[in-house]
Protein backbone atom coordinates (compact mmCIF):
# COMPACT_ATOMS: atom_id res chain seq x y z
CA UNK A 1 0.00 0.00 0.00
CA UNK A 2 2.67 2.69 1.07
CA UNK A 3 5.37 1.14 -0.07
CA UNK A 4 8.26 2.64 -1.43
CA UNK A 5 7.48 5.38 -4.44
CA UNK A 6 6.86 5.75 -8.19
CA UNK A 7 10.25 4.42 -9.85
CA UNK A 8 10.67 8.27 -11.10
CA UNK A 9 13.44 10.14 -10.67
CA UNK A 10 16.85 10.61 -9.19
CA UNK A 11 18.81 7.21 -9.52
CA UNK A 12 21.73 9.04 -9.44
CA UNK A 13 21.72 9.55 -5.72
CA UNK A 14 21.78 5.87 -5.47
CA UNK A 15 25.26 5.61 -5.49
CA UNK A 16 26.19 7.70 -2.73
CA UNK A 17 23.95 6.87 0.27
CA UNK A 18 23.46 3.83 2.73
CA UNK A 19 19.62 2.90 1.82
CA UNK A 20 18.06 -0.89 1.25
CA UNK A 21 17.14 -2.08 -1.52
CA UNK A 22 14.57 0.25 -3.76
CA UNK A 23 14.51 2.89 -0.91
CA UNK A 24 16.47 5.48 -3.33
CA UNK A 25 13.46 6.03 -5.21
CA UNK A 26 11.40 7.91 -2.88
CA UNK A 27 11.97 11.39 -2.30
CA UNK A 28 12.16 13.05 1.04
CA UNK A 29 8.92 15.21 1.21
CA UNK A 30 6.89 11.71 0.09
CA UNK A 31 8.95 9.77 2.45
CA UNK A 32 7.62 12.41 5.31
CA UNK A 33 3.86 11.96 3.55
CA UNK A 34 3.66 8.54 3.46
CA UNK A 35 5.60 6.99 6.50
CA UNK A 36 6.92 9.62 8.91
CA UNK A 37 3.44 11.46 9.47
CA UNK A 38 1.03 8.23 9.70
CA UNK A 39 3.43 6.27 12.06
CA UNK A 40 3.78 9.55 14.22
CA UNK A 41 0.18 9.70 14.46
CA UNK A 42 -0.07 6.13 15.29
CA UNK A 43 2.13 6.23 17.87
CA UNK A 44 1.14 9.00 19.34
CA UNK A 45 -2.66 7.13 19.68
CA UNK A 46 -0.96 4.45 20.82
CA UNK A 47 1.58 6.12 23.43
CA UNK A 48 -0.64 8.63 24.66
CA UNK A 49 -2.82 6.54 27.46
CA UNK A 50 0.93 5.80 28.63
CA UNK A 51 1.93 9.10 28.85
CA UNK A 52 -1.26 9.64 31.07
CA UNK A 53 -0.39 7.00 33.47
CA UNK A 54 2.88 8.41 33.93
CA UNK A 55 1.76 11.81 34.03
CA UNK A 56 -1.10 11.11 37.07
CA UNK A 57 1.17 9.34 38.88
CA UNK A 58 3.83 12.21 39.25
CA UNK A 59 0.51 14.92 40.02
CA UNK A 60 -0.18 15.98 43.06
CA UNK A 61 -3.62 15.42 44.28
CA UNK A 62 -4.95 18.79 43.28
CA UNK A 63 -3.69 19.27 39.76
CA UNK A 64 -5.50 15.99 39.21
CA UNK A 65 -9.19 17.28 39.67
CA UNK A 66 -8.96 20.83 39.02
CA UNK A 67 -8.83 20.87 35.15
CA UNK A 68 -9.68 24.74 35.05
CA UNK A 69 -6.68 26.21 36.85
CA UNK A 70 -3.78 23.41 35.77
CA UNK A 71 -3.39 22.40 32.30
CA UNK A 72 -4.23 18.67 32.23
CA UNK A 73 -1.48 17.86 29.82
CA UNK A 74 1.10 18.89 31.74
CA UNK A 75 2.26 18.86 35.45
CA UNK A 76 3.52 21.79 36.89
CA UNK A 77 5.09 20.59 40.64
CA UNK A 78 6.02 17.10 40.18
CA UNK A 79 5.80 14.78 43.36
CA UNK A 80 7.02 11.59 44.27
CA UNK A 81 4.23 11.06 46.98
CA UNK A 82 2.18 8.78 45.44
CA UNK A 83 4.69 6.09 43.84
CA UNK A 84 7.07 6.63 48.05
CA UNK A 85 3.18 5.59 49.45
CA UNK A 86 3.26 2.39 47.03
CA UNK A 87 6.18 1.32 47.95
CA UNK A 88 6.51 1.67 51.14
CA UNK A 89 2.91 2.05 52.79
CA UNK A 90 0.71 -0.54 51.21
CA UNK A 91 1.93 -4.36 50.53
CA UNK A 92 2.66 -3.80 46.65
CA UNK A 93 6.03 -4.87 47.16
CA UNK A 94 4.59 -7.99 48.20
CA UNK A 95 2.32 -7.97 45.42
CA UNK A 96 4.77 -7.90 42.79
CA UNK A 97 6.34 -10.85 44.16
CA UNK A 98 3.58 -12.29 44.29
CA UNK A 99 3.04 -11.82 40.63
CA UNK A 100 6.87 -12.43 39.32
CA UNK A 101 6.82 -15.64 41.48
CA UNK A 102 3.38 -16.74 39.62
CA UNK A 103 4.46 -15.37 36.06
CA UNK A 104 7.97 -17.21 36.22
CA UNK A 105 7.08 -20.67 37.74
CA UNK A 106 3.84 -21.13 35.47
CA UNK A 107 5.91 -19.68 32.65
CA UNK A 108 8.69 -22.46 32.77
CA UNK A 109 6.52 -25.29 33.21
CA UNK A 110 4.99 -24.65 30.17
CA UNK A 111 8.32 -23.61 27.69
CA UNK A 112 9.49 -27.14 29.51
CA UNK A 113 6.43 -28.99 28.33
CA UNK A 114 6.29 -27.07 25.48
CA UNK A 115 9.86 -27.96 24.15
CA UNK A 116 9.22 -31.05 24.70
CA UNK A 117 5.77 -31.59 22.91
CA UNK A 118 7.10 -29.20 20.03
CA UNK A 119 10.13 -31.43 19.47
CA UNK A 120 8.08 -34.56 19.31
CA UNK A 121 5.35 -32.96 17.00
CA UNK A 122 7.88 -31.84 14.34
CA UNK A 123 10.99 -34.28 14.99
CA UNK A 124 9.98 -37.28 16.06
CA UNK A 125 7.25 -37.62 13.48
CA UNK A 126 5.58 -40.27 15.61
CA UNK A 127 1.80 -41.45 14.70
CA UNK A 128 -0.93 -38.82 14.80
CA UNK A 129 1.76 -36.37 14.87
CA UNK A 130 -0.17 -34.05 12.87
CA UNK A 131 -3.61 -34.17 14.24
CA UNK A 132 -1.72 -33.85 17.55
CA UNK A 133 -0.60 -30.32 16.47
CA UNK A 134 -4.12 -29.50 15.31
CA UNK A 135 -5.08 -30.33 18.22
CA UNK A 136 -3.06 -28.37 20.61
CA UNK A 137 -4.42 -25.38 18.93
CA UNK A 138 -8.09 -26.56 19.98
CA UNK A 139 -7.08 -25.71 23.53
CA UNK A 140 -8.09 -22.08 22.45
CA UNK A 141 -11.88 -23.35 21.82
CA UNK A 142 -12.22 -23.66 25.61
CA UNK A 143 -13.44 -20.21 27.01
CA UNK A 144 -11.75 -19.03 29.83
CA UNK A 145 -14.71 -18.30 31.81
CA UNK A 146 -15.85 -21.80 31.81
CA UNK A 147 -12.31 -22.42 34.35
CA UNK A 148 -13.56 -20.48 37.14
CA UNK A 149 -15.61 -23.18 39.32
CA UNK A 150 -11.51 -25.14 39.16
CA UNK A 151 -9.83 -24.18 42.65
CA UNK A 152 -6.29 -24.64 41.41
CA UNK A 153 -3.48 -23.06 41.46
CA UNK A 154 -2.82 -20.14 39.53
CA UNK A 155 1.14 -21.98 38.28
CA UNK A 156 -1.08 -24.91 37.23
CA UNK A 157 -3.81 -23.05 35.15
CA UNK A 158 -2.01 -20.51 33.69
CA UNK A 159 0.18 -23.15 31.60
CA UNK A 160 -3.06 -24.43 29.62
CA UNK A 161 -3.21 -20.58 28.11
CA UNK A 162 0.56 -20.51 27.58
CA UNK A 163 1.29 -24.00 26.31
CA UNK A 164 -0.09 -24.12 22.76
CA UNK A 165 1.12 -20.65 21.61
CA UNK A 166 4.54 -21.95 22.89
CA UNK A 167 4.28 -25.23 21.28
CA UNK A 168 3.37 -23.60 17.80
CA UNK A 169 5.71 -21.24 18.23
CA UNK A 170 8.53 -23.30 19.33
CA UNK A 171 7.24 -26.13 16.12
CA UNK A 172 7.78 -23.25 13.64
CA UNK A 173 11.07 -22.25 15.18
CA UNK A 174 12.43 -25.88 15.15
CA UNK A 175 11.62 -27.02 11.39
CA UNK A 176 14.12 -23.99 10.55
CA UNK A 177 16.84 -25.86 12.61
CA UNK A 178 18.31 -28.41 9.77
CA UNK A 179 17.73 -32.35 9.82
CA UNK A 180 21.42 -33.08 9.12
CA UNK A 181 22.48 -31.61 12.51
CA UNK A 182 20.17 -34.47 14.00
CA UNK A 183 21.45 -37.15 11.71
CA UNK A 184 24.83 -36.87 12.14
CA UNK A 185 24.55 -36.71 16.19
CA UNK A 186 22.04 -39.94 16.03
CA UNK A 187 24.71 -41.62 13.79
CA UNK A 188 27.13 -40.88 16.50
CA UNK A 189 25.28 -42.52 18.91
CA UNK A 190 23.42 -39.49 20.44
CA UNK A 191 19.94 -40.67 21.55
CA UNK A 192 16.79 -38.53 20.96
CA UNK A 193 17.63 -36.52 24.38
CA UNK A 194 20.92 -35.76 23.80
CA UNK A 195 20.00 -34.58 20.86
CA UNK A 196 17.63 -32.06 22.38
CA UNK A 197 19.14 -30.80 25.61
CA UNK A 198 22.69 -30.36 22.95
CA UNK A 199 21.80 -29.25 19.90
CA UNK A 200 18.45 -28.74 19.32
CA UNK A 201 17.66 -26.49 22.80
CA UNK A 202 21.19 -24.44 22.21
CA UNK A 203 20.01 -23.60 18.76
CA UNK A 204 16.35 -22.89 19.51
CA UNK A 205 17.43 -20.15 21.78
CA UNK A 206 16.13 -17.01 20.65
CA UNK A 207 12.48 -19.03 19.98
CA UNK A 208 13.21 -20.03 23.59
CA UNK A 209 13.26 -16.11 24.54
CA UNK A 210 10.55 -14.95 22.54
CA UNK A 211 7.87 -17.59 23.51
CA UNK A 212 9.69 -16.49 27.83
CA UNK A 213 8.32 -13.16 26.56
CA UNK A 214 4.86 -14.05 25.37
CA UNK A 215 4.44 -16.48 27.99
CA UNK A 216 5.72 -14.00 30.89
CA UNK A 217 3.67 -11.42 29.37
CA UNK A 218 0.40 -13.38 29.53
CA UNK A 219 0.97 -14.36 32.97
CA UNK A 220 2.09 -10.73 34.02
CA UNK A 221 -1.54 -9.62 32.40
CA UNK A 222 -3.79 -12.64 33.26
CA UNK A 223 -6.70 -11.11 35.45
CA UNK A 224 -10.17 -13.53 35.53
CA UNK A 225 -8.03 -16.23 36.51
CA UNK A 226 -6.22 -14.43 39.50
CA UNK A 227 -9.40 -12.26 40.50
CA UNK A 228 -11.70 -15.56 41.03
CA UNK A 229 -8.86 -17.88 42.73
CA UNK A 230 -7.18 -15.13 45.21
CA UNK A 231 -9.16 -14.02 48.12
CA UNK A 232 -6.53 -13.00 50.71
CA UNK A 233 -5.32 -9.50 50.09
CA UNK A 234 -1.15 -10.45 50.78
CA UNK A 235 -1.04 -13.47 48.06
CA UNK A 236 -3.07 -11.00 45.41
CA UNK A 237 -0.79 -10.21 42.07
CA UNK A 238 -0.55 -6.91 40.70
CA UNK A 239 -3.14 -6.17 38.67
CA UNK A 240 -6.18 -7.92 40.91
CA UNK A 241 -4.61 -5.94 43.52
CA UNK A 242 -4.54 -2.35 42.82
CA UNK A 243 -8.30 -2.64 41.06
CA UNK A 244 -9.48 -4.31 44.59
CA UNK A 245 -7.11 -1.91 47.23
CA UNK A 246 -6.99 1.41 45.62
CA UNK A 247 -10.92 1.93 44.01
CA UNK A 248 -12.95 2.14 47.30
CA UNK A 249 -16.88 1.70 46.25
CA UNK A 250 -16.83 4.98 44.14
CA UNK A 251 -13.69 6.85 45.17
CA UNK A 252 -10.71 5.71 42.85
CA UNK A 253 -7.54 6.70 44.31
CA UNK A 254 -5.89 7.69 40.27
CA UNK A 255 -2.72 8.34 41.67
CA UNK A 256 -1.95 5.28 43.69
CA UNK A 257 -3.72 3.33 40.47
CA UNK A 258 -2.00 5.07 38.22
CA UNK A 259 1.56 4.92 40.12
CA UNK A 260 0.87 1.21 40.44
CA UNK A 261 0.01 0.54 37.11
CA UNK A 262 2.94 2.18 35.94
CA UNK A 263 5.45 0.44 38.30
CA UNK A 264 3.60 -2.88 37.69
CA UNK A 265 4.24 -2.72 33.69
CA UNK A 266 7.89 -1.48 34.43
CA UNK A 267 9.62 -5.08 34.25
CA UNK A 268 7.84 -6.02 30.93
CA UNK A 269 8.91 -2.77 29.25
CA UNK A 270 12.84 -3.74 30.46
CA UNK A 271 12.23 -7.04 29.20
CA UNK A 272 11.18 -6.09 25.86
CA UNK A 273 13.45 -3.35 24.96
CA UNK A 274 16.17 -5.91 25.14
CA UNK A 275 14.30 -8.46 23.21
CA UNK A 276 12.12 -7.37 21.08
CA UNK A 277 14.18 -8.09 17.96
CA UNK A 278 14.59 -11.77 19.18
CA UNK A 279 10.83 -12.05 19.19
CA UNK A 280 10.38 -10.76 15.78
CA UNK A 281 13.20 -13.10 14.25
CA UNK A 282 11.50 -16.06 15.91
CA UNK A 283 8.19 -14.81 15.05
CA UNK A 284 9.38 -14.93 11.28
CA UNK A 285 10.65 -18.65 12.22
CA UNK A 286 7.29 -19.64 13.42
CA UNK A 287 5.78 -17.92 10.74
CA UNK A 288 7.82 -19.59 7.22
CA UNK A 289 7.97 -23.20 8.75
CA UNK B 1 -6.84 -31.76 24.80
CA UNK B 2 -4.14 -33.66 23.26
CA UNK B 3 -4.24 -37.27 23.44
CA UNK B 4 -1.38 -39.24 22.06
CA UNK B 5 -2.32 -42.06 20.11
CA UNK B 6 0.75 -44.50 20.23
CA UNK B 7 -0.93 -47.64 20.85
CA UNK B 8 0.33 -49.97 18.32
CA UNK B 9 4.43 -50.20 18.06
CA UNK B 10 5.30 -50.25 14.57
CA UNK B 11 7.65 -53.54 14.13
CA UNK B 12 11.41 -52.94 14.59
CA UNK B 13 12.95 -53.63 11.41
CA UNK B 14 16.08 -54.52 13.63
CA UNK B 15 17.87 -57.78 12.32
CA UNK B 16 17.85 -59.32 15.69
CA UNK B 17 14.71 -59.48 17.89
CA UNK B 18 15.57 -56.46 20.63
CA UNK B 19 14.86 -56.77 24.18
CA UNK B 20 11.29 -54.64 25.64
CA UNK B 21 13.05 -52.07 27.07
CA UNK B 22 15.38 -51.57 23.57
CA UNK B 23 12.25 -51.49 21.92
CA UNK B 24 10.59 -48.88 23.97
CA UNK B 25 13.93 -46.74 24.15
CA UNK B 26 14.20 -46.85 20.29
CA UNK B 27 10.61 -46.97 18.90
CA UNK B 28 9.76 -43.12 18.56
CA UNK B 29 6.20 -43.44 19.03
CA UNK B 30 7.31 -45.23 22.13
CA UNK B 31 9.70 -41.66 23.42
CA UNK B 32 6.57 -39.04 21.45
CA UNK B 33 5.00 -40.30 24.17
CA UNK B 34 7.39 -39.69 26.73
CA UNK B 35 7.77 -36.27 25.13
CA UNK B 36 4.38 -35.51 24.72
CA UNK B 37 3.31 -36.49 28.46
CA UNK B 38 3.62 -32.66 30.16
CA UNK B 39 2.02 -30.78 28.09
CA UNK B 40 -0.18 -33.55 27.54
CA UNK B 41 -0.85 -33.50 31.03
CA UNK B 42 -1.14 -30.16 31.60
CA UNK B 43 -3.55 -29.83 28.93
CA UNK B 44 -6.11 -33.26 30.04
CA UNK B 45 -6.00 -32.35 33.81
CA UNK B 46 -6.56 -28.65 33.53
CA UNK B 47 -8.48 -27.80 30.37
CA UNK B 48 -10.08 -30.98 29.34
CA UNK B 49 -11.35 -32.00 32.99
CA UNK B 50 -12.25 -28.33 33.92
CA UNK B 51 -13.84 -28.31 30.61
CA UNK B 52 -15.83 -31.74 30.81
CA UNK B 53 -16.97 -29.84 34.81
CA UNK B 54 -18.49 -26.80 33.45
CA UNK B 55 -20.42 -28.32 30.78
CA UNK B 56 -21.80 -30.52 32.96
CA UNK B 57 -22.61 -28.15 35.71
CA UNK B 58 -24.41 -25.98 32.90
CA UNK B 59 -27.16 -28.60 32.94
CA UNK B 60 -27.11 -28.42 37.17
CA UNK B 61 -28.81 -25.84 39.09
CA UNK B 62 -25.46 -25.91 41.19
CA UNK B 63 -25.41 -22.55 43.24
CA UNK B 64 -22.13 -21.36 45.38
CA UNK B 65 -21.76 -23.41 48.33
CA UNK B 66 -24.79 -25.81 47.46
CA UNK B 67 -24.30 -28.62 44.40
CA UNK B 68 -26.82 -28.81 42.08
CA UNK B 69 -29.27 -31.49 40.74
CA UNK B 70 -29.47 -32.22 37.05
CA UNK B 71 -32.40 -30.16 35.39
CA UNK B 72 -31.56 -30.94 31.58
CA UNK B 73 -31.45 -28.03 29.09
CA UNK B 74 -33.60 -25.64 31.67
CA UNK B 75 -30.76 -23.10 32.02
CA UNK B 76 -30.81 -22.99 28.39
CA UNK B 77 -34.12 -22.65 28.13
CA UNK B 78 -33.69 -19.93 30.67
CA UNK B 79 -31.62 -18.01 28.58
CA UNK B 80 -33.08 -18.97 24.98
CA UNK B 81 -36.00 -16.23 26.58
CA UNK B 82 -33.51 -14.06 28.41
CA UNK B 83 -33.18 -10.37 26.56
CA UNK B 84 -30.11 -9.96 28.22
CA UNK B 85 -28.25 -13.08 27.25
CA UNK B 86 -29.03 -11.79 23.47
CA UNK B 87 -27.79 -8.52 24.27
CA UNK B 88 -24.86 -10.09 25.70
CA UNK B 89 -24.42 -12.14 22.04
CA UNK B 90 -25.24 -9.08 19.77
CA UNK B 91 -22.96 -7.43 21.91
CA UNK B 92 -20.18 -9.60 21.74
CA UNK B 93 -20.50 -10.50 18.10
CA UNK B 94 -19.95 -6.89 17.78
CA UNK B 95 -17.43 -5.83 19.91
CA UNK B 96 -15.10 -9.44 17.89
CA UNK B 97 -16.08 -8.37 13.99
CA UNK B 98 -15.49 -4.52 14.39
CA UNK B 99 -12.33 -4.68 16.72
CA UNK B 100 -11.16 -7.52 14.61
CA UNK B 101 -11.34 -5.70 11.41
CA UNK B 102 -9.99 -2.97 12.74
CA UNK B 103 -7.13 -3.97 14.37
CA UNK B 104 -6.62 -6.20 10.98
CA UNK B 105 -6.60 -3.24 9.14
CA UNK B 106 -4.25 -0.59 11.45
CA UNK B 107 -1.98 -3.49 12.40
CA UNK B 108 -1.51 -3.97 8.75
CA UNK B 109 -0.53 -0.39 7.93
CA UNK B 110 1.20 -0.29 10.73
CA UNK B 111 3.26 -3.24 10.15
CA UNK B 112 3.61 -2.11 6.58
CA UNK B 113 5.02 1.30 7.72
CA UNK B 114 7.37 -0.46 10.35
CA UNK B 115 8.66 -3.04 7.32
CA UNK B 116 10.30 -0.05 5.68
CA UNK B 117 13.68 1.31 6.33
CA UNK B 118 14.19 4.02 8.66
CA UNK B 119 16.01 5.64 11.24
CA UNK B 120 15.83 4.43 15.11
CA UNK B 121 13.69 1.10 13.56
CA UNK B 122 14.39 -0.81 16.60
CA UNK B 123 13.71 1.58 19.33
CA UNK B 124 10.41 2.50 17.67
CA UNK B 125 9.47 -1.35 17.29
CA UNK B 126 10.11 -1.48 20.34
CA UNK B 127 7.52 1.44 21.52
CA UNK B 128 4.82 0.00 19.58
CA UNK B 129 4.51 -3.09 21.43
CA UNK B 130 3.94 -1.08 24.66
CA UNK B 131 0.12 -1.68 25.05
CA UNK B 132 0.33 -4.55 24.50
CA UNK B 133 3.05 -5.58 27.30
CA UNK B 134 0.67 -3.12 29.81
CA UNK B 135 -1.68 -5.76 31.83
CA UNK B 136 -4.60 -5.06 30.22
CA UNK B 137 -6.42 -4.35 32.87
CA UNK B 138 -4.14 -1.30 34.39
CA UNK B 139 -4.31 0.36 30.70
CA UNK B 140 -8.49 -0.37 30.85
CA UNK B 141 -8.12 1.45 34.10
CA UNK B 142 -6.26 3.98 32.47
CA UNK B 143 -8.51 4.41 29.41
CA UNK B 144 -11.54 4.62 32.28
CA UNK B 145 -9.70 7.88 34.14
CA UNK B 146 -9.67 9.43 30.55
CA UNK B 147 -13.30 8.35 29.19
CA UNK B 148 -14.63 9.79 33.04
CA UNK B 149 -17.57 11.66 32.46
CA UNK B 150 -16.58 13.90 35.91
CA UNK B 151 -12.83 14.89 35.33
CA UNK B 152 -11.81 13.21 31.51
CA UNK B 153 -9.73 15.06 29.53
CA UNK B 154 -12.27 14.47 27.16
CA UNK B 155 -14.78 15.95 28.16
CA UNK B 156 -12.13 18.80 28.99
CA UNK B 157 -11.39 19.19 25.65
CA UNK B 158 -14.43 18.56 24.10
CA UNK B 159 -16.98 20.57 26.77
CA UNK B 160 -19.31 17.37 27.10
CA UNK B 161 -20.39 16.49 23.84
CA UNK B 162 -23.23 14.71 25.62
CA UNK B 163 -24.21 12.34 27.92
CA UNK B 164 -22.82 9.14 27.38
CA UNK B 165 -24.97 7.10 26.00
CA UNK B 166 -25.66 2.98 24.86
CA UNK B 167 -23.49 3.49 21.64
CA UNK B 168 -20.44 5.45 23.26
CA UNK B 169 -20.13 2.96 25.65
CA UNK B 170 -19.54 0.50 23.07
CA UNK B 171 -17.63 2.95 21.01
CA UNK B 172 -14.83 3.40 24.02
CA UNK B 173 -14.56 -0.44 24.69
CA UNK B 174 -14.20 -1.13 21.43
CA UNK B 175 -11.57 1.44 20.74
CA UNK B 176 -9.48 0.03 23.75
CA UNK B 177 -9.42 -3.09 22.81
CA UNK B 178 -8.14 -2.00 18.95
CA UNK B 179 -5.41 0.21 21.23
CA UNK B 180 -4.34 -2.52 23.15
CA UNK B 181 -4.85 -5.44 20.51
CA UNK B 182 -2.61 -3.29 17.33
CA UNK B 183 0.53 -3.99 18.42
CA UNK B 184 0.04 -7.60 18.72
CA UNK B 185 -1.19 -7.82 15.22
CA UNK B 186 1.05 -5.15 13.65
CA UNK B 187 4.65 -7.04 15.27
CA UNK B 188 3.29 -10.57 13.98
CA UNK B 189 2.58 -9.43 10.54
CA UNK B 190 5.86 -7.70 10.67
CA UNK B 191 7.84 -10.76 11.29
CA UNK B 192 5.52 -12.21 8.04
CA UNK B 193 6.68 -9.17 5.80
CA UNK B 194 10.50 -10.00 6.60
CA UNK B 195 10.21 -13.31 4.71
CA UNK B 196 8.94 -11.58 1.84
CA UNK B 197 11.91 -11.51 -0.43
CA UNK B 198 12.78 -7.60 -1.45
CA UNK B 199 13.76 -9.34 -4.91
CA UNK B 200 10.06 -9.41 -5.40
CA UNK B 201 9.26 -5.99 -5.16
CA UNK B 202 12.48 -4.96 -7.35
CA UNK B 203 11.11 -7.53 -10.33
CA UNK B 204 7.23 -6.38 -9.93
CA UNK B 205 8.59 -2.88 -10.45
CA UNK B 206 11.06 -3.22 -13.37
CA UNK B 207 7.76 -5.05 -14.95
CA UNK B 208 5.49 -1.75 -13.87
CA UNK B 209 3.73 -2.05 -11.40
CA UNK B 210 2.38 -0.01 -9.13
CA UNK B 211 2.40 0.37 -5.60
CA UNK B 212 -0.91 -0.56 -4.99
CA UNK B 213 -0.57 -4.27 -7.64
CA UNK B 214 2.61 -4.85 -5.60
CA UNK B 215 0.70 -5.18 -2.18
CA UNK B 216 -2.09 -6.96 -3.57
CA UNK B 217 -0.20 -9.57 -6.00
CA UNK B 218 2.95 -10.00 -3.96
CA UNK B 219 2.33 -8.97 -0.23
CA UNK B 220 -1.29 -9.90 0.10
CA UNK B 221 -0.51 -13.38 -0.93
CA UNK B 222 2.29 -14.45 0.55
CA UNK B 223 1.61 -13.02 3.96
CA UNK B 224 -1.98 -15.38 4.05
CA UNK B 225 -0.52 -17.39 6.49
CA UNK B 226 0.24 -15.84 8.76
CA UNK B 227 -3.10 -13.72 8.53
CA UNK B 228 -5.37 -16.36 9.28
CA UNK B 229 -2.77 -17.43 12.58
CA UNK B 230 -2.71 -13.43 13.93
CA UNK B 231 -6.45 -13.24 12.78
CA UNK B 232 -7.39 -16.50 14.36
CA UNK B 233 -5.93 -15.08 17.53
CA UNK B 234 -7.36 -11.89 17.80
CA UNK B 235 -10.66 -13.09 17.17
CA UNK B 236 -10.62 -16.17 19.62
CA UNK B 237 -9.00 -13.37 22.55
CA UNK B 238 -11.39 -11.13 21.15
CA UNK B 239 -14.48 -12.97 21.80
CA UNK B 240 -13.10 -14.84 25.01
CA UNK B 241 -12.22 -11.24 26.38
CA UNK B 242 -13.07 -10.06 29.92
CA UNK B 243 -11.08 -8.45 31.92
CA UNK B 244 -10.80 -4.63 30.07
CA UNK B 245 -14.74 -5.05 29.64
CA UNK B 246 -15.07 -5.82 33.23
CA UNK B 247 -12.73 -3.31 34.52
CA UNK B 248 -14.35 -0.47 31.85
CA UNK B 249 -17.65 -0.68 32.54
CA UNK B 250 -18.54 -3.47 34.75
CA UNK B 251 -21.03 -4.48 31.89
CA UNK B 252 -23.22 -1.18 32.27
CA UNK B 253 -24.43 0.88 31.81
CA UNK B 254 -27.22 -1.17 31.74
CA UNK B 255 -25.66 -4.20 30.45
CA UNK B 256 -25.43 -2.09 27.15
CA UNK B 257 -21.42 -3.76 26.90
CA UNK B 258 -21.69 -6.67 28.64
CA UNK B 259 -20.12 -9.80 26.42
CA UNK B 260 -20.78 -13.14 27.14
CA UNK B 261 -18.02 -13.60 29.15
CA UNK B 262 -18.56 -11.19 31.82
CA UNK B 263 -22.24 -12.19 31.72
CA UNK B 264 -21.34 -15.49 32.68
CA UNK B 265 -18.98 -14.28 35.64
CA UNK B 266 -21.63 -12.41 36.78
CA UNK B 267 -24.24 -14.71 36.74
CA UNK B 268 -21.96 -17.37 37.69
CA UNK B 269 -19.51 -15.89 40.66
CA UNK B 270 -21.55 -12.84 41.77
CA UNK B 271 -24.60 -13.56 41.76
CA UNK B 272 -23.58 -17.45 42.61
CA UNK B 273 -25.84 -19.21 39.98
CA UNK B 274 -22.77 -21.41 38.69
CA UNK B 275 -24.92 -23.60 36.59
CA UNK B 276 -26.25 -20.32 34.44
CA UNK B 277 -23.10 -18.92 34.43
CA UNK B 278 -21.51 -21.74 33.10
CA UNK B 279 -24.52 -22.62 30.20
CA UNK B 280 -23.77 -18.79 28.92
CA UNK B 281 -19.51 -19.37 28.95
CA UNK B 282 -21.24 -23.20 27.09
CA UNK B 283 -22.72 -20.99 24.58
CA UNK B 284 -19.39 -19.49 23.62
CA UNK B 285 -17.99 -22.65 22.42
CA UNK B 286 -19.46 -22.63 18.49
CA UNK B 287 -18.58 -19.20 18.03
CA UNK B 288 -15.29 -20.39 18.61
CA UNK B 289 -15.31 -23.47 16.77
CA UNK B 290 -16.50 -21.81 14.36
CA UNK B 291 -13.49 -18.97 14.11
CA UNK B 292 -10.71 -21.87 14.13
CA UNK B 293 -12.52 -23.73 11.50
CA UNK B 294 -12.53 -20.54 9.37
CA UNK B 295 -8.45 -20.36 9.96
CA UNK B 296 -7.90 -23.63 9.99
CA UNK B 297 -9.09 -23.85 6.33
CA UNK B 298 -6.93 -20.85 5.46
CA UNK B 299 -4.07 -22.09 6.34
CA UNK B 300 -4.76 -25.26 4.70
CA UNK B 301 -5.59 -23.49 1.45
CA UNK B 302 -1.85 -22.20 1.89
CA UNK B 303 0.22 -25.67 2.16
CA UNK B 304 -1.25 -26.79 -1.69
CA UNK B 305 -0.05 -22.98 -2.68
CA UNK B 306 2.91 -23.65 -1.85
CA UNK B 307 3.00 -27.62 -2.91
CA UNK B 308 4.36 -28.56 0.40
CA UNK B 309 4.32 -31.72 1.68
CA UNK B 310 2.61 -32.36 5.32
CA UNK B 311 6.30 -31.45 6.85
Amino acid sequence: MTDSALPSKAPAAAQSDDSEGMSFLESLPRRVVTLYLPLFVILVVLLFPFYWMALTSIKPDEQLIDMDRYNPFWVVHPTFKHISKLLFETQYPRWLWNTMYVAVGATTLSIIASVLAAYAIVRLRFRGAEAVGVLIFFAYLVPPSILFISQLSLILVYPTLLIPFSTWLLMGYFKTIPYELEECALIDGASRWQILVKIVIPLAVPGLISAFIFSFTLCWNEFIYALTFLQSTPNKTVPVAIVNEFVDGDIYKWGSLMAGALVGSLPLVILYAFFVEHYVSAMTGAVKE
Amino acid sequence: MSTVQTSMPVPAAVADTPSLWMRLRTNRNWIALWFMLPAAAFLILFLAYPLFLGVWMSFTDERIGRTGVFVGLENYQWLWDDSIFWLAVFNTLLYTIVASAIKFAVGLYLALLLNRHMPFKALIRSVVLIPFIVPTVLSAIAFWWIYDAQFSIISWSLIRLGVIDHNMARGSVIFANIWRGVPFVAITLLAGLQTVSPSLYEAATLDGATNWQRFRFITYPLLTPIIAVVMTFSVLFTFTDFQLVWALTRGGPVNATHLMATLSYQRGIISGRLGEGAAIATAMIPFLAAAIAISWFGMQRRKWQQGSNND
